[in-house]
């Protein structure tokens, strides 16, 4: 009958059925909201179907990319625990972007598909506080208008005071290959309905998304004489402060597509669940399926296409860019006209899945529902796509869900302090037609949200809630205070024509007459600080933290781009203006009879905490917004 | 914010007048001026848009005889039941019937107020609520014509415009930047550049308009400068035809200054009498010298006064001296007391008068007239106030910033950086984006009783 398995603790029989919280679902979300909040004293159980599938990667072999990099970094200052995992099972490291400006370099690794989930079951189970449960849930357990526990398949009853939904695609999930479907979330595993259709009942609004994944081929059937090559960094850096180093175990390799395979494809669409109008949900814009670029953008001869090792013990090869749902024999025709891919064998055909999500204006910016108390959701869940955005939310509720345990203020990132607070912010403010997922171009403040200021901006507030520990904060702190005094030590730090006119002349720039300072040599475009510090004799400063590569890198940015960092940190102040007009909790919109009908419904089902959170929703006006602020300052 | 509040206000300007007219607006305007008022039938009877004739009563006396005009909601100017109440213009009588008003349930108005009500009661965006604004205090016919294009809505289809070229520019450089895997160049910065050039010169010729709109909104600036006792309030005296300015012999009369409008063939100038430029031991007289560089700062145009009686080339030193610190403005030497003058070596350019006898007064008042003239001629379709002035200003340097991030190579971030927040500029600039200084503008710069 008790299908409650203890993995590691033994728990007295007493405390078996009652926790702090509990977290529903071992993806992503799942994962990071039972470790964070474990990390802050909570009694914390995780129920997951199978405890070892615990974060199996079920699309792309890949963490990380371009502002998902600079969500893991987020998650990492916060003290969670992607990063770590995927330092552990990455096998390529590189840094995107890095020919670009530094606010968009962004952190990107290939992972092993088979190695993830071990290395994050691992993780959990050193946590002494936190009990992975394998069973499914078939309703909450409500008690007058707040979450009280849940009730298991088995019929058991297990207490809590706090429920966190990370059930990811299991909600009513349907996968569809060509114009066949299959009921399930991941592939070969089920989906839970029941507590769908509870959570519908209890008033919130469902809606449907779509999501699709590529085939995979095999390894040995791919031509590689034909492929260029797709290298890690030179220097392949972790995700984790907490990681010493990481190394590049495999290459991955890039071809094209071209007409021919695009006609092949064109042929499949009457036979493609999204063309024929099978699904309902709507697809990703962003991470389109290759029917959908073949579709939308037909004037490009070739899109790129990435092959990816899905592991160091597998044969299956990720086919990035081919994300498709057409019929298996019009995807095998298809690859099979691709360089390198002319005798490809698929392990496993690409497809779409179609789930339900809960529209996010259900939910406060604590991740916490509005109408039932105690209950977070988090992942995708709440429409976004990928992995990194559903730890990103994991960890916010897990902390939100334990400060409000222990009665402390909520925890709010706000838009100009991380891509968690972009996210969570669009998530609550605007409609959703398609899976969210983030951008570097959803970030007004891009140029603060740098992942090389990441812990400066952060880890305050993770030593404020205990999920870094003393010595990992007072590092942090060091470096921060060394890089504010680096940039005084360089104003104050002159160098002689004699000493640095090679240097200067060696990379193109013009040589200097009288003797100049670090600081505004440091400005000129080309100029190395890094090199610059060569030059520099009896400076205690720049002795201690000369060899610090990274350190010295970041002091360089600091310089090199204060100008436009002082001005957005203004724009900062003028945007903080609205955010601190705070609108009462049970303020009345309905007597505001000028606002228009949709900005009041809104306004009535969203409740903004600001007014500059007001000015965010989608579909309110400037005008509305001008008569809700003179409403607030009493006319 | 009370909108079920009935609120009244004196209409008309404050002091005595022809006529003075207090509005009444809210749900209880009608049974309010019911109260006092007596005639052929009730208000309340009274269909809208009607006007009637009666009396004010206040306490069984008659105050005065007035006419009622009746706008029913939600067709009258705040989208409220409105009463105008027309009366006899004496200080006296309007507010006793202000005073009585109040008495029976009016509340006093608060500047503005009749016109956030129309926003509210969506009346009139804030665009058109502030170009009200801007109408009120107008000074020139000119404006009005201006005002009432804004009023209209048409004034911000150019400025659209032009924002969604840059959003156009913005979104390419986005998708390069987060779809850098794609290996992707969707637009090249010299592209870029040209763009933004194009777009720079459409909004260096918006704020020149606004210069010049300046002037039809708040009247061309004419500043009377010169040494002590060359005439200038004599002249500011005979220019307005009638005693302003305390006219005395002795140097250093006018320690403040005066300022008065001159409407020259519906031009309207602003004249104003400064205190003479000189070191002065006496105290209150150095306070007027400071205001005097003020005065400078705003005028359109420097008159240097020179009395010719003393010398024709007394006041040269100081044209040379004003026309290096106020290289932008227009600076003449005008050659006064000519009837005192008895020498001939007078430039021929110089204007040349007799302040006190009136003599050739006119060649002066067309000279003023004519570079009045000229320096409107700038205006185009598009009249702008000064919080879009100051938007405007904004844009410009953020445009000329993206530009020069360009020629220093920097990445497609930084120059998304300065185009990105342009947009969001012209958005509060067309009203598109909420921005608390449009609410400002409006309901600060009105006067009680609109």
């Amino acid at each position: 009958m008790f299908h409650v398995e203890h993995v590691f603790n033994i728990m007295a029989e007493n405390k078996r059925n009652n926790y702090d919280i509990i977290v529903i679902g071992g993806g992503h979300a799942g994962i990071e909201a039972s470790y964070i909040s474990n990390k802050m004293g909570m009694n914390v159980a995780l129920i997951t179907m199978n405890k070892n599938t615990i974060g199996a990667p079920s699309c792309n072999p890949s963490i990380g990319g371009t502002a998902k990099g600079h969500l893991v970094k987020e998650i990492d200052a916060l003290g969670g625990i992607m990063p770590r995992i995927a330092d552990d099972a990455g096998i390529q490291f590189k840094i995107l972007n890095i020919s670009k400006g530094p606010a968009v370099w962004s952190p990107r690794a290939q992972i092993d598909k088979d190695l993830y989930p071990v290395v994050a079951l691992n993780y959990l189970l050193k946590e002494e506080k936190l009990t992975i449960i394998e069973e499914t849930i078939d309703e909450l357990l409500l008690v007058s208008g707040r979450v009280a526990g849940v009730v298991l398949k088995s019929g058991e009853t297990i207490h809590s005071k706090a429920v966190i939904i990370t059930a990811g695609t299991f909600l009513r999930g349907v996968m569809w290959t060509g114009l066949e479907s299959n009921k399930g979330g991941r592939f070969g595993e089920p989906s839970a309905d029941k507590l769908s259709i509870q959570l519908k009942d209890a008033g919130f609004q469902l809606d449907r998304l779509k999501t699709g994944t590529p085939p995979r081929v095999h390894k040995d059937s791919i031509d590689y004489t034909k492929l260029k090559l797709h290298p890690g960094d030179d220097k392949p850096a972790p995700f984790s402060i907490h990681t010493e180093s990481v190394i590049n175990q495999v290459m991955c390799y890039a071809t094209d597509t071209n007409l021919q395979v695009h006609s092949i494809l064109q042929e499949g669409f009457e036979a493609s669940p999204m063309f024929t109008g099978l699904i309902g949900g709507t697809g990703p814009r962003y991470c389109p399926s290759i029917e959908d670029k073949v579709n939308r953008f037909s004037d490009k001869s070739s899109h790129k296409i990435v092959l990816e090792p899905e592991g160091l013990n597998t044969d299956s090869v990720y086919v990035n860019g081919f994300s498709t749902s057409l019929p298996k024999e019009t995807q095998l025709k298809g690859l099979h006209k691709i360089k390198g891919l002319e005798n490809s064998e698929i392990i496993r055909f690409g497809y779409a899945i179609e789930y339900d999500f809960f529209n996010p204006y259900q939910l406060k910016l604590t991740l916490e529902t509005k109408n039932i108390e105690g209950l977070y959701y988090a992942g995708q869940i709440n429409g976004t796509s990928g992995y990194e955005e559903a730890a990103a939310q994991g960890l916010m509720a897990g902390i939100n869900a334990a400060l409000q345990i222990r009665n402390s203020e909520p925890f709010i990132l706000k838009r100009n302090e991380a891509y968690i607070g972009v996210m969570i912010d669009d998530l609550v403010n605007k409609e959703h037609q398609e899976p969210y997922r983030v951008f570097t171009s959803l970030a007004e403040y891009r140029l603060l949200l740098r992942v090389d200021n990441v812990y400066d901006r952060l880890s305050e507030y993770a030593f404020k809630f205990g999920t870094i520990n003393l010595e990992t904060y007072e590092h942090l702190r060091l470096k921060r205070d060394y890089r504010e005094l680096a940039i005084l030590h360089s104003k104050n730090t002159k160098l002689k024509p004699a000493a640095v006119n090679p240097y200067l002349s060696e990379i193109g720039e013009s040589e200097i007459i009288d003797t100049s300072d670090v600081y505004s040599l440091t400005k000129r475009g080309p100029v190395k600080l890094s090199e610059l510090l060569k030059f520099v004799e009896n400076n205690e400063l720049f002795d201690n933290i000369k060899l610090d590569e990274e350190l010295i890198n970041n002091i360089q940015i600091d310089i090199k781009y204060e100008g436009y960092i002082q001005r957005q940190l203004k724009e900062v102040d003028y945007f903080l203006q609205n955010e601190n007009k705070v609108i009462p909790e049970n303020f009345d919109y309905g007597k505001l009879q000028s606002l228009s009908t949709e900005a009041l419904n809104k306004l009535s089902k969203i409740r903004p905490g600001s007014l500059g959170q007001a000015s965010r929703i989608q579909g309110i006006s400037a005008t509305d917004i001008s008569i809700l602020s003179l409403f607030l300052r009493g006319g | 914010m009370n909108m079920s509040k009935t609120i009244a206000a004196l209409a008309t300007p404050p002091g005595s007048s022809g006529i003075a007219v207090i509005r009444i607006s809210g749900p209880e305007a009608v049974n309010i001026a019911d109260v006092h008022f007596a005639g052929r039938k009730s208000l309340a009877e009274a269909a809208s848009h009607t006007i009637h004739y009666g009396k004010f009563i206040a306490n069984g006396a008659i105050v005065d005889t007035i006419t009622a005009s009746i706008f029913l909601a939600p067709n009258s100017y705040t989208g409220e039941n409105v009463v105008e109440i027309s009366s006899h213009g004496s200080i006296v009588v309007y507010e006793e019937i202000l005073r009585n008003l109040l008495s029976s349930g009016a509340s006093m108005a608060k500047p503005g107020e009749f016109t956030e009500r129309a926003f509210l009661n969506g009346k009139m965006d804030l665009i058109q609520a502030e170009a009200v604004a801007d109408l009120i205090s107008s000074v020139s016919i000119f404006s009005e014509h201006a005002s009432a294009r804004q009023v209209s809505g048409e004034f911000t289809s150019r400025i659209k415009e032009f924002k969604q070229r840059l959003i156009d520019i913005a979104s390419l450089l986005e998708l390069e930047l987060d779809f850098a895997e794609e290996d992707l160049e969707f637009i090249s910065q010299q592209k870029i550049k040209q763009d933004i050039e194009l777009n720079y010169d459409f909004i260096q010729s918006l704020i020149d308009s606004y210069q010049a709109s300046q002037i039809t909104r708040s009247g061309y600036y004419v500043a009377l400068v010169g040494f002590p006792n060359t005439g200038k309030s004599t002249l500011f005296n005979s220019l307005l035809k009638r005693e302003r300015a305390i006219v005395s012999h002795i140097p250093g009369t006018t320690r403040d200054y005066l300022e008065e409008f001159l409407y020259l063939n519906g031009i309207p100038v602003k004249l104003f009498d400064t205190a003479g430029l000189r070191d002065s031991d006496d105290i209150i007289e150095i306070e007027g010298i400071k205001l005097v560089n003020s005065i400078l700062n705003q005028a359109n145009m420097i008159c240097i006064l020179n009395d010719a009686s003393v010398s024709e080339n007394l006041s040269n030193n100081l044209y040379n001296k004003l026309s290096k610190e106020y290289s932008s403005k227009k600076i003449i030497i005008v050659q006064n007391k000519m009837d005192l003058y008895t020498g001939n070596d007078l430039p021929e350019d110089q204007i040349k008068i007799s302040a006190k006898f009136g003599n050739d007064l006119t060649s002066l008042t067309a000279f003023i007239e004519s570079e009045a003239r000229k320096s409107t001629e700038r205006i185009n379709d598009i009249l702008l106030n000064q919080r879009q002035y100051l938007i405007l200003q904004d844009v410009k340097s953020l445009l000329m910033n993206s530009i020069s991030s360009i020629d220093d190579e920097m990445d497609n971030s930084f120059i998304a950086f300065d185009i990105r927040n342009a947009i969001r500029k012209l958005g509060e600039f067309t009203g598109e984006i909420y921005s608390e200084d449009i609410l400002n503008n409006i309901f600060t710069k009105f006067c009680i009783g609109k």
